[in-house]
């Protein structure tokens, strides 16, 4: 299963909505990153199942203008302020199925978003240790 | 501090021919053994070094690949996509979805968990000897041996001063304060520096996961291993396992003949299925599945906390474990999974994830009383259902508002709860009434599991259990169950080494018995 370019732009921008990046603290907004290269490898990994999940969270982000806004337009239509209204509302939603499918697209975003080497060299202090291999260790039968 | 890497790991020195590796066969193919093992996890990597240890010619069957040690990164999604079960999105369905963490590679589970080490609690398999007529065959002393080797061969050991890190050491710190005994957890590691990898794969083979000692072992001795072939079937002939049927990841059709035994090692969730696509029909295969649910709670410090660095689960209390059914520990995760955790969309995730560095992250995990099932789906799927009771869910929340009792005192600034209803960042011990007040409503927590029971239970009738206290299935004499689907019930401790000690047994007990055929279940004493 592959997301269809149409889908793919709406889960960017809700993803840009919810890794916009910080300039304060040096963090990349997520748009810097292969996002399509990205939902297409990991939608083709994934069991039909869950990829439905996926589909059916960038089709409820896609429209949720509609009622959490009152706008008659798709996410890619907004501006960066709304688009963040629009999926702070979804994850905070009393509906339990509703905050879950948000929640699939937040997963998706910080899979990529927090392993990209811009972000984590902000996030995690280089190692004090250098690594050397200097002997030779065999299999044993214990 | 220098970190002494070896310059080849014991994944990658194995005797000519023997892996086979699924995903490049070139034909269909058949071998014969004398005993067949599914699956290379914690159970069936045990097994398989015993019995070759004991001269039998053994094949392991696993159905993901084999990825060695030199090809672990750290990043989550790489390691989903390669090594977990349907890319870590495997969920238990119910009241609330319940994400199912499960390896699908050598070495199973083992290769991404934490090591911990715990023996099976005594009341728990007192539990086992008198609600469920197991007797003296699975006791404390029955079970003693195999842990005391186990202990040794893996390297037990508690977590060294130089591998604790910080957010194991806040949580020891805070509890010796409170009076709350807690301790640093025994694991399986030999030379942990703390890189905070486990999740991802140990990148010094330091930890001691099956991927990098029994399977390497097993190997060693003379077994096979048959990587990214799935078994589809046990053969069974004239009521007795004569083999197993696989499906290479590249279509082959793969054929192991078994002369003496088939066990089946495969999880918790895919052993019951492979049992019934086998022919089984036992009342309670698949039923009576249980899990130790377990949610975390954050806190942001002051100081550092650097949960890049020290033992990713290091310190533990086992304190309000019989009177709460409760287990307080550390969990120190990567970018990524605290990227979903930390609250907020939008620039208020932003300036919380900068605070990533300065992060802690400790879990309770409950011993549910819930059970559900494990049923075969539409398109070969395993389908696990499960609801948490109340009380489950009221265990949990217990144990989240004392960590966030104990984070707050320990000095952090904010606490984010996670829990859905709560305000995102408290501040004071006097707003942890806000969690206690949460209703107790599995969709208002972010559950998440990875130790799994029962599903083809222990019992010596045939009518409440799948296997007898010898492993061995009431309907199919030499087809032995030797993973943790076999548990009468959940332990409220990490599982591994039960697993193991438990799969130990039941292989050595086989190979005691080798000079005759097993015997055939209707013969043998209930």
């Amino acid at each position: 299963m592959t997301l269809m370019p149409f889908e793919r732009r709406w889960a960017v921008a809700a993803m840009q909505a919810i890794f916009p990046g910080s300039s304060d603290m040096g963090l990349a907004d997520i748009g810097a990153m292969n996002v399509d290269g990205f939902l297409d490898e990991f939608i083709a990994v994934l069991p039909w199942r869950a990829a439905i999940g996926v589909r059916l969270a960038v089709w409820l982000v896609a429209f949720a203008p509609f009622w959490v806004l009152s706008r008659f337009a798709t996410i890619v239509r907004l501006s960066a302020r709304d688009r963040e209204r629009v999926v702070v509302a979804l994850m905070s939603s009393e509906t339990y199925a509703i905050r879950s499918l948000a929640l699939v697209l937040k997963t998706l975003g910080a899979l990529l978003y927090a392993a990209d080497d811009r972000v984590r060299t902000k996030l995690i202090p280089p190692p004090a240790n250098s690594v050397t291999q200097i002997h030779r260790r065999r299999p044993r039968a214990a | 501090m220098n970190e002494v890497l070896p310059d080849v790991f014991p994944d990658e020195s194995l005797p000519e021919g023997a892996v086979v590796d699924g995903d490049t066969l070139a034909s269909d193919t058949q071998d014969a053994f004398d005993v067949v093992v599914v699956g290379s996890g914690a159970a069936g990597a045990v097994a398989a070094h015993t019995l070759a240890k004991a001269g039998w010619s053994v094949g392991v069957v696993e159905e993901g690949p084999w990825v060695r040690t030199r090809e672990f990164g750290d990043g989550v999604y790489r390691a989903f996509k390669r090594m977990f079960r349907d890319a870590g999105t495997q969920v238990i369905e119910g009241w609330s979805y319940l994400p199912v963490l499960q390896g699908r590679c050598v070495g199973g589970s083992t290769v991404m968990n934490s090591a911990i080490v715990h023996r099976t609690p005594e009341d728990v398999l007192a539990e086992w000897a008198h609600r469920f007529g197991l007797g003296d065959a699975i006791s404390a002393k029955a079970l003693e041996p195999h842990f005391d080797a186990l202990e040794r061969d893996l390297s037990a050991r508690a977590v060294s001063d130089e591998a604790l890190g910080e957010n194991n050491r806040l949580f020891l710190e805070e509890a010796g304060v409170r009076g709350l005994p807690a301790r640093r957890m025994d694991r399986y590691e030999k030379g942990c520096r703390g890189t905070g990898r486990c999740f991802t794969g140990c990148p010094s083979a330091a930890k001691q996961g099956m991927n990098v000692s029994f399977v390497p072992w097993a190997l060693a001795l003379g077994a096979r291993l048959y990587s990214s072939c799935r078994v589809e079937r046990v053969l069974v002939d004239g009521a007795r396992a004569r083999g197993v049927v696989a499906r290479s990841k590249n279509g082959r059709r793969v054929v192991l003949h078994a002369r003496r035994a088939v066990l089946v090692a495969a999880s918790t969730v895919q052993t019951p299925n492979l049992l019934r696509r086998s022919g089984l029909r036992a009342r309670a295969l698949g039923e009576h599945f249980q899990c130790h649910p377990g949610v975390g709670i954050a806190g942001v410090f002051d100081a550092p906390v650097d949960m890049g660095f020290g033992a990713t689960q290091g310190a533990e209390s086992v304190a309000l474990r019989r009177t709460d059914r409760i287990k307080l520990e550390t969990l120190a995760i990567p970018p990524e999974l605290a990227a979903v955790r930390i609250p907020g969309a939008g620039d208020e995730l932003m300036r919380r994830f900068g605070s990533f560095p300065h992060l802690a992250m400790w879990a309770v995990i409950v011993r549910a009383e819930a059970e559900g099932t494990v049923r075969p789906a539409w398109g070969g799927r395993d389908q696990v259902k499960l609801s948490l009771t109340r009380t489950d869910v009221e265990r949990a929340r217990k144990g989240l508002a004392l960590l966030a009792r104990m984070m707050l005192e320990a000095g952090a600034r904010e606490v984010w709860p996670g829990l859905f209803g709560v305000p995102s960042v408290i501040q004071s011990a006097d707003d942890v009434r806000l969690i206690e007040e949460v209703p107790a409503d599995s969709r208002a927590f972010g559950f998440i599991t990875t130790h799994l029971f029962g599903a083809a239970r222990m019992s010596p009738d045939p009518r409440a259990g799948v296997v007898g206290a010898d492993f061995q299935t009431h309907e199919v004499a030499g087809l032995y169950v030797v993973d943790s689907s076999v548990f009468p019930t959940n332990l409220g401790v990490n599982p591994q080494h039960s697993i193991m000690a438990m799969s130990r047994l039941a292989a050595t007990r086989l190979a005691e018995r080798r000079t005759g055929q097993s015997t055939p279940p209707a013969n043998r004493a209930a």
